[in-house]
């Protein structure tokens, strides 16, 4: 095979890579926002709750994590829609995603300030409204940057997918090492297809995060 | 309980490589972030295009392909054979350093200036200062941040077992498969791994609080 063909079989993969990481990371933000804000503003029980989530999710290995949803809920337990290796893998990384979203949520609305609050409360607002329409807004501003380094590290956890046999970019990548013997050409050009899904993303939003930032004196 | 007890002895030896990898990789990372760092700040354009081309690689791309590369591609062109264990200790050792290399920049850059001049006013030299008075300060507020990159790396080193390793996830695989106790096997696997990293880091954490200087912080 020639280098171009070689290439474009890996880039086959891509499309999995990215959908993989893009669920993952909406299920880790419709996780992370309201944990961010149970923690901020209930109680004490529902913080001890939250950490506990966090330290988990961030103590436990992705890969095993990824082995325990497939084989153990979703093959030897039978549990669908667990028995799918893509689903298993989206749905892990998702649960890590969301106690990493959590903490960035929660650092923004510090970010934002209580003072925000105490205006939207005084008002009339209630703080539930509050904190739809005044701090949620905020903290995205806020969250950009650090959701966009979350993004790019999901993209690199993806890989982890081929373990469960994913055809994402990193299985293909193996295929083809497999097939053709050739050890150096498929891992560089996969190194390099990681580097450009990850490097120019998480830069735009770290330059649209800082100037949206300034604009609003947050 | 039974067949934990009896997988005990491979847990333990998978456990070991793990905490050798981690622990080796963090610190040794540390290790070539501190150089990373000062060449970034001080070393001139050419240096720091060099050292960004290296963190872009290592943070950039997926941490299988570094591992593949460092086992299957580096191995093919340079003509000689690698052992998972090496190549573990070498990737997890050069990525984490791409990574600390940030930390530690934003640390030395946070006690930078006023510091450095209150040292060359009082006639340190440029190096003088940065050995007594940026780099004991930057390492106490790089702690926190130390201490999630340890958590990460940690973590990651459960993807030697895509190259062969026989580390704590490995292990763990082996027993899910020869006992069957599927859900069991990796449950317990994954509770040995909340423990220590989450005693790791509380250790940490109370070294922090004791070594800190009150005031300063890094707001990040």
């Amino acid at each position: 095979m020639d280098p171009l063909s070689q290439l474009s079989f890996i880039l086959w993969g891509v499309p999995t890579t990215l959908a993989i990481s893009i669920l993952s990371f909406l299920s880790g933000l419709a996780l992370g926002i309201p944990l961010a804000f149970i923690r901020v503003y209930m109680g004490k029980p529902f913080q001890v709750m939250v950490d506990l989530y966090e330290k988990i999710l961030r103590g436990v290995p992705e890969i095993v994590m990824m082995l325990l949803l497939y084989f153990g809920v979703g093959l030897a337990l039978g549990l669908k829609p667990f028995d799918e290796a893509f689903f298993a893998v989206t749905f892990a990384l998702g649960l890590r995603s969301g106690a990493n979203q959590s903490q960035i949520f929660r650092g923004a609305i510090r970010g934002v300030g209580e003072s925000q609050m105490i205006a939207a409360r005084s008002l009339g607002l209630p703080t539930s409204q509050a904190i739809i329409h005044v701090m949620i807004p905020q903290t995205f501003i806020i969250a950009t940057p650090g959701l966009g380094s979350e993004y790019a590290l999901l993209i690199k956890d993806s890989a982890y997918a081929f373990i469960l046999g994913v055809l994402e970019t990193m299985k293909r990548t193996d295929i083809l090492r497999m097939t053709t013997f050739d050890t150096v050409f498929p891992y560089f050009a996969s190194a390099f297809i990681y580097i450009l899904l990850t490097f120019p993303l998480a830069t735009y939003l770290d330059m649209w995060g800082s100037r949206k930032r300034k604009e609003l004196g947050l | 309980m039974d067949f934990i007890i009896e997988f005990l002895p491979r847990i333990f030896d998978g456990f070991l490589v793990t905490i050798q990898v981690t622990f080796f990789g963090v610190i040794m990372g540390l290790a070539l972030a501190i150089p990373l760092a000062i060449g970034d700040l001080y070393g001139g354009k050419i240096v720091s295009t060099i050292i960004k081309f290296y963190v872009e690689f290592f943070r950039g791309s997926a941490l299988v392909a570094q591992l593949f590369i460092f086992y299957f591609s580096i191995p093919t062109l340079l003509n000689i054979r690698i052992d998972w264990f090496t190549v573990g200790l070498v990737a997890f050792t050069l990525n984490s350093a791409a990574y600390q290399k940030g930390y530690i920049k934003g640390a030395m850059e946070s006690v930078y200036e006023d510091q450095m001049t209150a040292a060359l006013s009082i006639g340190l030299s440029k190096v003088q200062a940065i050995i007594y008075v940026v780099l004991p300060q930057s390492l106490r507020i790089v702690i926190p941040a130390w201490s999630n990159e340890f958590c990460s790396l940690a973590k990651s080193t459960a993807a030697l077992l895509t190259i062969g390793g026989k580390d704590l996830t490995a292990a763990g695989r082996t027993m899910a498969s020869q006992t069957w106790r599927i859900l069991e096997s990796y449950t317990f696997i994954a509770l040995i791994y909340f423990l220590w990293i989450t005693t790791v880091m509380k250790a940490l954490d109370i070294l922090y609080n004791k070594v800190k200087i009150p005031g300063l912080e890094v707001s990040a």
